[in-house]
C-alpha cells in the first residue's frame, strides 16, 4: 500500500480533486449539481459532509464509489484514480450505506451473505466468524440471524444494513445520511456505533448529513456544501462556533430539526 | 378459392349484420352511455379497413411470389411497433432498436420452424399459410413484448432502492435487476398461458372457429389451433427475454451505474 504519511497525521483514503457534476434533463437543459469540489478524507477519521438538502451532498458521496462519475475532476482511492479500477472491485473497498436500510427477502443472514453473493463467493455461515464479527461490530444479538430482516425495527435493519456494508471488509465507509429514518435516541445510539467502528477497523467514513448535531457530535473533520459548493472545512469545534461564510452562518442560525427533508 | 362450400355473404348480408351495430349504438344512446358515436365510427372503421385488406390479401393471393407477402408483414410489424410506442409511456432508452430487434428475430425464428417443420408446406411464402400463421406469431408476440417492456421500466423505477443497494454491495447489473427482469418476463407470459389453459373450455379460439367456418374437420382445425398456440407461446417468450436481456442493460452503464431516472 503506498499511502503518503504526514507526521502525526492519518494516511489519506480518499482524495477528491476539482469535481464538477453536471446532470442534463429529458430536454437537455443542464444543471449544476457540484462546482470544483476538492477535500479528503483519512483514515480512521469521520468526515461528514454537512449542509442543506439539495445542495449537493448525497450527489457528491456518490461518486466516490462510482454509482455515477463527475463530468470533470478526480478522484483518487489511496491514490490510485478510481476510474482506472474495476467498478466491481472499488464497490468492495468502498462500501455504502443508504439513506432507507433496503432489506432482501429473507433472513438477516441471508442479507448479510449477499456480498459473497454477488461475488460468487462461498456464502459465511452462522456460526462462521465474519457474520460474528460484523454483528458484534453493529450491536445486534446473533440471535437475530434467523429472523426475516424485514419484520426488525428501522434501528434494527439500519444496524443489519451496516454490518452488511461492512462484511466484505471495506477500507472505505460511505454512509448517505443514515439516521434520517431513525429517531433521535436511535439514531444517536447509531451514530455511537459509527465511532466505535471507525477507530477499532480504521476505516476512513465519509458520512453524510444535514444534521450538524449529529455531526458536531462525531465527526473528526467538517465540510460545510450548498448550492454545490464547498463553502469551509474544518475542526467540527471550530467550524460550528465560529463559522466564517455567511452561508454556513445562515445555516446555523436555522431552526435545527430539519426532518422529513428528502436526500438530494 | 379455397372456400370449400362456405357460404358467400353479400353485401346485403352485411348489411343486415350492420343492424345489430345499430342496435348495440342504440343501446349506448339509451343508457347515455356517451359511446353511441365511438362505435358507429369503429364499425365503420372497421368495415372499411377490413374490406381493404381483403382486397389487398386477394391480389397478393393472386401473385402469389414472395415479395408482397413479406412485405404485408413486415408493414403489419411496423405499424403495431408504432402502436406500441404511442401507447408505452415509459419507454426504456433504445425503445424501438430494442423492441424492432427483438420482434424480428423471435417471431422469424418462431415463424419459420414453425412452417418449415411443423406444417411443412411449400413454397415458403404460400400466402394461404404465411399470413395468417406469421399474424398470429406476430400479434401475439406484440402483446407480450409491450406488457415486458412496460413491467420492466416499472419494476426498474419502483426498485431503485434495491437495485441501487445491491450496486454497493457488488452486484453486477444483471444481479441487481434480476427480479425486475423475472417479473417482467412472468408479466409477459401470463395471458399466454392463461389462453392455453382456458382454451377449449372457456373459449373456442378464432382460429379454429374460422377454420371449422370454412369447412375442415374439426379434429383437423383442433391440431392447427394446438400447434400455433405452442408457437405463439415460443414466440412470446424468445421475444420477450431478447427485450429483457437487452431491455435491462439499456437502463444501466457500462460500469455497474443505474442511469438517471428519464421520466
Amino acid at each position: 500500500m503506498m499511502v503518503e504519511k504526514t507526521i502525526g497525521e492519518n494516511p489519506i483514503m480518499v482524495s477528491v480533486e476539482h469535481v464538477d457534476l453536471l446532470r442534463y434533463d429529458r430536454q437537455r437543459k443542464e444543471s449544476t449539481i457540484l462546482t470544483d469540489i476538492s477535500f479528503f478524507a483519512r483514515q480512521g477519521e469521520i468526515t461528514a459532509i454537512v449542509g442543506p438538502s439539495g445542495g449537493g451532498k448525497s450527489s457528491l458521496i456518490r461518486l466516490i464509489n462510482r454509482l455515477e462519475d463527475p463530468t470533470t475532476g478526480k478522484i483518487l482511492l489511496e491514490q490510485e484514480d478510481i476510474m482506472r479500477l474495476d467498478p466491481l472491485k472499488l464497490r468492495q473497498r468502498v462500501a455504502m450505506v443508504l439513506q432507507k436500510p433496503f432489506m432482501f427477502e429473507g433472513t438477516v443472514l441471508e442479507n448479510l451473505q449477499r456480498p459473497f453473493l454477488f461475488r460468487n463467493e462461498p456464502l459465511p455461515a452462522v456460526e462462521g466468524q465474519e457474520v460474528r464479527r460484523v454483528m458484534e461490530l453493529v450491536r445486534l444479538s446473533s440471535d437475530l440471524l434467523g429472523r426475516d430482516a424485514r419484520t426488525l425495527s428501522v434501528g434494527e435493519q439500519q444496524r443489519v444494513n451496516l454490518a452488511r456494508a461492512l462484511i466484505t471488509e471495506p477500507s472505505v465507509l460511505l454512509l448517505d445520511e443514515p439516521t434520517s429514518a431513525l429517531d433521535r435516541p436511535t439514531g444517536d445510539r447509531l451514530a455511537a456505533t459509527f465511532r466505535e467502528i471507525c477507530s477499532l477497523q480504521h476505516l476512513s467514513v465519509i458520512l453524510v448529513t444535514h444534521d450538524l448535531r449529529l455531526a458536531g457530535k462525531i465527526a473528526d473533520h467538517l465540510i460545510y456544501l450548498e448550492g454545490a459548493r464547498i463553502h469551509e472545512t474544518g475542526r467540527p469545534n471550530d467550524l460550528l462556533t465560529s463559522p466564517a461564510s455567511s452561508e454556513l452562518r445562515r445555516f446555523l442560525a436555522e431552526p435545527e430539526d430539519r426532518e422529513g427533508e428528502s436526500h438530494a | 378459392m379455397h372456400d370449400q362450400g362456405v357460404i358467400h355473404l353479400t353485401l346485403m348480408n352485411l348489411a343486415l349484420a350492420y343492424g345489430l351495430i345499430l342496435l348495440a349504438t342504440g343501446l349506448a344512446y339509451l343508457l347515455r352511455a356517451g359511446e353511441a358515436r365511438q362505435m358507429l365510427w369503429a364499425s365503420v372503421r372497421m368495415g372499411l379497413q377490413l374490406l381493404a385488406v381483403g382486397y389487398l390479401l386477394d391480389a397478393v393471393f393472386t401473385i402469389n411470389t414472395p415479395l408482397p407477402v413479406v412485405m404485408i408483414l413486415v408493414i403489419m410489424a411496423g405499424f403495431s411497433l408504432q402502436v406500441m410506442g404511442s401507447r408505452i409511456r415509459l419507454k426504456m432508452p433504445g425503445f424501438y432498436r430494442i423492441m424492432g430487434s427483438s420482434i424480428f428475430i423471435g417471431c422469424s425464428a418462431v415463424t419459420f420452424l414453425f412452417c418449415s417443420l411443423v406444417v411443412g408446406y411449400a413454397p415458403w411464402y404460400d400466402p394461404r399459410y404465411l399470413i395468417p400463421l406469421a399474424g398470429m406469431i406476430i400479434g401475439n408476440s406484440m402483446n407480450g413484448a409491450s406488457l415486458a417492456a412496460e413491467r420492466l421500466a416499472a419494476e426498474i423505477r419502483e426498485r431503485r432502492e434495491e437495485i441501487e443497494t445491491a450496486i454497493c454491495l457488488g452486484a453486477t447489473a444483471r444481479q441487481s435487476s434480476e427480479t425486475a427482469v423475472r417479473n417482467a418476463f412472468r408479466a409477459a407470459l401470463i395471458p399466454t398461458i392463461n389462453t392455453m389453459a382456458a382454451m377449449g373450455i372457456v373459449a373456442l379460439p378464432g382460429m379454429m372457429t374460422g377454420q371449422i367456418l370454412s369447412g375442415t374437420a374439426p379434429a383437423v382445425a383442433v391440431r392447427y389451433q394446438i400447434a400455433i398456440m405452442c408457437a405463439i407461446t415460443g414466440a412470446v417468450a424468445i421475444t420477450a427475454y431478447l427485450i429483457l436481456l437487452q431491455g435491462y442493460r439499456s437502463y444501466f452503464t457500462s460500469a455497474h451505474q443505474l442511469r438517471e431516472r428519464q421520466d
